[in-house]
């Protein structure tokens, strides 16, 4: 479960600031519209006329001067200018073989992946034969059969290109077509060709056009490579190719000058080519920052105020924790504010709450691990009676991977899919128990065992793919349990399970923490499943800490609010198949929360109370409750009350 | 099968190849789905539960024509609509469409709403975008409960339950009479789940559209449909009346089911847990492509006999109405299509000391 309930920036907006933000990407665009108002309009730049000659042959082989900026060449005529005249060779080359290359590629890219099967596989074979023929033997081929011009030569390039935006379509379109998105267009009904145009061509368009900024690098190089052999633009012509052809021959004589104008402009173009292409494809590329998980660097953060947990079985302890993060425009949104929590060995604390509420973040904040570019503002944390809120990031791994194991929701994105699953548990006990690979493969044989996974001298031998999702979460757990952790965080540890798989992970899960007397930290929105396994409850809403208590006052004695709705809205509380009870409304985003109370918008007992001032997290009895009518309410119907 | 039911799906199996090796022998196919029935009538819903793997996705996706179907038939107000030609097929998908599973990638990211909901109405009832295709587009986003704020919105700018309502109103669009959610609901957290379930169970008293309702969540399942089928590798192995079924199952597997479910309530917890451990919990179910020649959850079942392991069970008739393929019914304890409930907890008890 992430689904964000926030507003995301739209692509376009994110893509351009992007862009704007990487200087080779700057560099590369303002060289590009350079070149764009140099093919357009060049008179608009030039200082002379490209072919004016000087009749007086006084001026010829001039190195940079006022009148020339780049000197002039060898018949007296302005280097600048030339160079500026040569942009629209450039482009026209660009264009020419760019045109045939996508009319060419892209639809029979798209009808291979499309089709699949013999058809595709002839279509591919005859287009990796091309793809093999180096570049500028097909563009000869062509020269031959038609008549020897740059134009004709750029036909040959445009052939050769296709192939690469063949292969490429058709892999996003193998890839595409198997996308739920695509199965529901043809549940609606609508004709391949409108899919093909209108749903897959514009998934495809952004890796097109990374690839058509770097194959036109690649055609510029090609179309000069052409002109200086002498088989492409003819010998006056300003064309960098031929420029430097000329200038080459005359390179002894007259030194090093001549071919830095002609050479400088193709290079600069090819690489911005290159740079364009690269900073295209990180802009479009998908938020890889949501997921990394790099940390921010630790700055000054705000003392609690409220006093740590004390005795020797606390072993995480949370006061007052701020977490903000920065959006793209600098605004800052807090994820969560003054969350409080503690967790006692042998004891499993469930956490629930609405998808995006802040339990993940809670967690990995608490471990020092917020993602950037969130940081911790407030709070402090001790680990096992040490303050820990402010060390370093080795320090912290240190920390974690002894005295810390974490379960995640998808078992297999946890594995590392090329590497045998003995030697990933393996690993960790060679690096922080210091043991010997031989014994550190017996002992994950030992682990796996203890998780009952069946067969587990042959199963260290195997990949994460040879697991079933069960199996490779037992996995997962076998991992986290290797280094025998204080403190066991399971992230929705059986939310993307069976349920009847579920049921066995929850039992292991209660299993070792048995025999281990670990705490557990439950993260979950299953009600269900905190019933089972959660001694306290931490009820989460709105990145704040809404209500804590026995699991037994949460189900039957609930204080808040939004507790109480949650029990309401699952199924189980239900019979029949009349209307569920359902909360209204959604949960609200980081970057709007509501005045007052953050539940107030969804609440049935708000009154102007509680929109006022944000209420505070009280303490009633060792149980935490932040409503302003806790005491008021009736949250438990009679009848259940006396039962 | 009568054979006059309004939809009905006759003995259907679906079987995918397997990938040809060189120079190996070509390893059996797959069978997806062996041999599955049932009907549905308008106005109805029949839910289908199973874990993953078990084939409920690949019946939804022989009806939608997205896989062929191996054998069996699957009929549409009395038509056979089980490989529809193309000249067919845009008639055939104006009366069945589908709500899928995953919200984020069941949405094509480019488009709005607007074109999302509108495409349908466009290419089935050939009104072209402009004032009248709009006013339907509102009608429907106001059916599934969104205001018309959301016609320019992107997917990505929606949270999951609005797109899944999203999902519900393109379906709508184009007025079909059978509607199949495949897990609709399962990937959204448990307040929002509880308002779409509400949204398609009233989509359905006013519409009279029929559902085939799959899910992994018995609990859910249960709730929204009339009749359900549970499958295990491929097999129906119950099914029959939505409520008497989750009261007094006949297959152990179907029993296993309800006591996965998890109980919000400890006290209630607590004794559901027992009965889950009663099963055998480390053992995995068998790879479909090897399949055991008897009854295939034997490896799992608490009650198992020696004729499990040999013969695979035929369906047999139920208290609830429908069929059970299990041996108990028919040999050693003889139940004769009662719940096995007692049986279970009695006989299981003896076996596993926990
Ligand atoms: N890398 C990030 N950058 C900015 N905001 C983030 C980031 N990760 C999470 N958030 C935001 O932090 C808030 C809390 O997210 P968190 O993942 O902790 O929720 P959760 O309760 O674990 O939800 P779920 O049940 O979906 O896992 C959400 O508003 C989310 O959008
Ligand atoms: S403070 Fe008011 S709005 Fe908030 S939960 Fe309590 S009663 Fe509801
Ligand atoms: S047929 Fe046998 S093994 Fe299969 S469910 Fe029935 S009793 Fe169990
Ligand atoms: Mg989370």
């Amino acid at each position: 479960m992430t689904a964000t309930t926030s507003v995301a920036q739209s692509p376009r907006r994110r893509f351009w600031g992007r862009m704007f933000k990487n200087p080779l990407g700057i560099f590369s665009m303002i060289w590009f519209v350079i070149l764009l108002i140099a093919w357009v309009w060049p008179e608009l730049l030039a200082t002379h006329d490209p072919l004016q000659q000087d009749v007086t042959l006084q001026r010829l082989f001039e190195g940079p001067s006022r009148d020339h900026w780049l000197g002039t060449d060898q018949l007296g005529r302005d280097w600048y200018s030339r160079v500026i005249f040569g942009a629209g060779y450039a482009f026209r080359s660009i264009l020419i073989a760019m045109t045939i290359a996508v009319v060419v590629g892209v639809p029979l890219g798209l009808f291979s992946g499309w089709r699949g099967g013999r058809v595709d596989r002839a279509i591919m074979w005859v287009n990796d034969v091309l793809f093999s023929l180096p570049i500028i033997l097909l563009a000869m081929a062509v020269i031959i059969i038609l008549t020897p011009s740059l134009d004709n030569a750029m036909i040959g390039v445009g052939i050769a290109m296709s192939t690469r935006f063949t292969r490429l379509t058709r892999a996003v379109t193998l890839q595409e077509k198997e996308e739920l998105y695509v199965d529901s267009a043809r549940i609606t009904g609508l004709s391949t060709r409108t899919i093909l145009a209108r749903y897959i061509a514009p998934n495809l368009l952004s890796s097109l056009i990374v690839q058509a900024a770097i194959i036109s690098g690649a055609i510029i190089l090609i179309g000069a490579t052409l002109s200086f052999l002498g088989i492409g633009a003819s010998l006056d012509d300003p064309d960098w190719g031929v420029m430097l052809n000329r200038s080459r021959e005359l390179f002894r004589v007259e030194g090093v000058w001549q071919v830095v104008p002609p050479g400088m402009a193709l290079i600069l173009t090819v690489l911005s080519f290159n740079l364009l292409g690269d900073a295209i494809r990180d802009a479009i590329g998908r938020d890889s920052s949501n997921n990394a998980l790099s940390i921010t660097k630790r700055t000054a953060v705000t003392a609690a105020t409220t006093p740590h947990a004390t005795g020797p079985d606390v072993v995480l302890s949370v006061r007052d924790m701020d977490v903000e993060f920065p959006d793209q425009s600098g605004r800052v949104s807090q994820i969560l504010q003054g969350v409080s929590l503690e967790v006692r060995a042998g004891e499993t604390l469930g956490v629930v709450g609405e998808s995006g509420s802040g339990k993940s973040m809670t967690m990995l904040s608490a471990l020092g691990l917020t993602p950037a570019p969130g940081r911790m503002t407030r709070g402090s944390v001790q680990f096992g009676g040490r303050d820990v809120t402010n060390l370093t990031e080795s320090e912290w791994q240190a920390i974690r991977g002894k005295d810390v194991g974490v379960i995640f929701q998808e078992p297999i994105a946890v594995l590392n899919p090329a590497i045998k699953v003995g030697r990933q548990i393996a690993e960790p006990l060679m690096i922080h128990q210091n043991l010997s690979k031989k014994a550190a493969l017996q002992r994950a044989g030992e682990l796996l065992a203890e998780v009952r996974v069946p067969d587990p001298v042959r199963r260290l031998d195997q990949y994460p793919h040879e697991f079933s999702g069960g199996m490779a979460q037992r996995a997962g757990i076998a991992m986290a349990l290797a280094c025998e952790p204080k403190l066991l965080i399971a992230d929705e540890p059986s939310t993307a399970l069976d349920v009847t798989v579920q049921g066995q992970i929850l039992d292991l899960m209660a299993e070792v923490q048995e025999r281990h007397k670990m705490a557990i930290i439950l993260i979950t929105h299953d009600l269900g499943v905190i019933a089972e396994a959660a001694d306290r409850v931490l009820v989460m809403y709105g990145g704040q800490v809404v209500e804590t208590a026995s699991a037994d006052d949460i189900f039957f004695r609930p204080k808040h609010p939004y507790s109480r709705a949650l029990l309401d809205t699952m199924p189980q509380s239900h019979d029949g198949h009349g209307e569920l009870p359902v909360i209204r409304g959604m949960v609200p985003s980081a970057t709007a929360w509501p005045q007052g109370c953050r539940f107030a918008p969804r609440c049935d007992f708000v009154t102007d109370a509680c929109t006022n001032d944000m209420p505070a997290l009280e303490t009633i009895g060792g149980d935490l409750v932040r409503c302003v009518r806790h005491g008021e309410i009736q949250l438990v119907p009679e009848e259940e009350m006396q039962a | 099968m009568s054979g006059s039911a309004f939809f009905e799906v006759d003995d259907l199996h679906v079987h995918f190849a397997s990938r040809a090796k060189l120079f190996r022998e070509t390893p059996p196919p797959v069978k997806a789905v062996n041999g599955i029935s049932f009907s549905i009538e308008p106005g109805k819903t029949f839910g289908l539960v199973g874990e993953s793997g078990s084939g409920k996705s690949t019946v939804a996706r022989a009806i939608l024509q997205l896989v062929d179907v191996h054998a069996g038939t699957i009929r549409l107000d009395g038509d056979d609509v089980t490989n529809v030609p193309r000249p067919k097929e845009l008639a055939f998908r104006k009366k069945v469409q589908a709500v899928l599973q995953d919200p984020f990638s069941s949405l094509n990211q480019v488009h709005q709403t607007r074109r999302i909901i509108g495409d349908g109405i466009t290419r089935h009832f050939k009104i072209k975008p402009g004032p009248e295709r709009e006013q339907r587009i509102i009608n429907l986003l106001d059916e599934v409960g969104m205001s018309t704020e959301f016609l320019d919105r992107y997917p990505y700018e929606m949270s999951g339950g609005q797109r899944q309502r999203v999902s519900i109103a393109r379906a709508l669009a184009v007025e079909p009479e059978l509607i199949i959610a495949d897990e609709a609901t399962s990937a959204l957290d448990v307040s929002i789940q509880s308002q779409v379930i509400n949204v398609l169970q009233r989509v359905q008293a006013e519409t009279g559209v029929a559902f085939l309702f799959i899910g992994h969540d018995l609990e859910v399942v249960k709730h929204v449909s009339d009749d359900v089928g549970v499958m295990y590798l491929g097999y129906l192995v119950e099914q029959g009346d939505a409520d008497a079924i989750y009261e007094g199952p006949t297959h152990p597997y179907t029993e296993m089911l309800v006591a996965s479910i998890p109980m919000p309530n400890p006290i209630m917890q607590a004794s559901r847990r027992e009965l889950r451990q009663s099963f055998n919990n480390d053992a995995e179910p068998p790879s479909p492509a090897r399949m055991p020649p008897g009854c295939p959850f034997e490896n799992r079942c608490p009650v198992a006999l020696d004729i499990c392991r040999e013969e695979m069970p035929e369906p047999s008739p139920a208290h609830h109405g429908g069929q059970v393929r299990c041996h108990l019914h028919t040999s050693g304890p003889e139940l004769g299509g009662e719940s096995v409930v007692e049986f279970i907890k009695t006989e299981a008890r003896g076996q596993v000391a926990v």
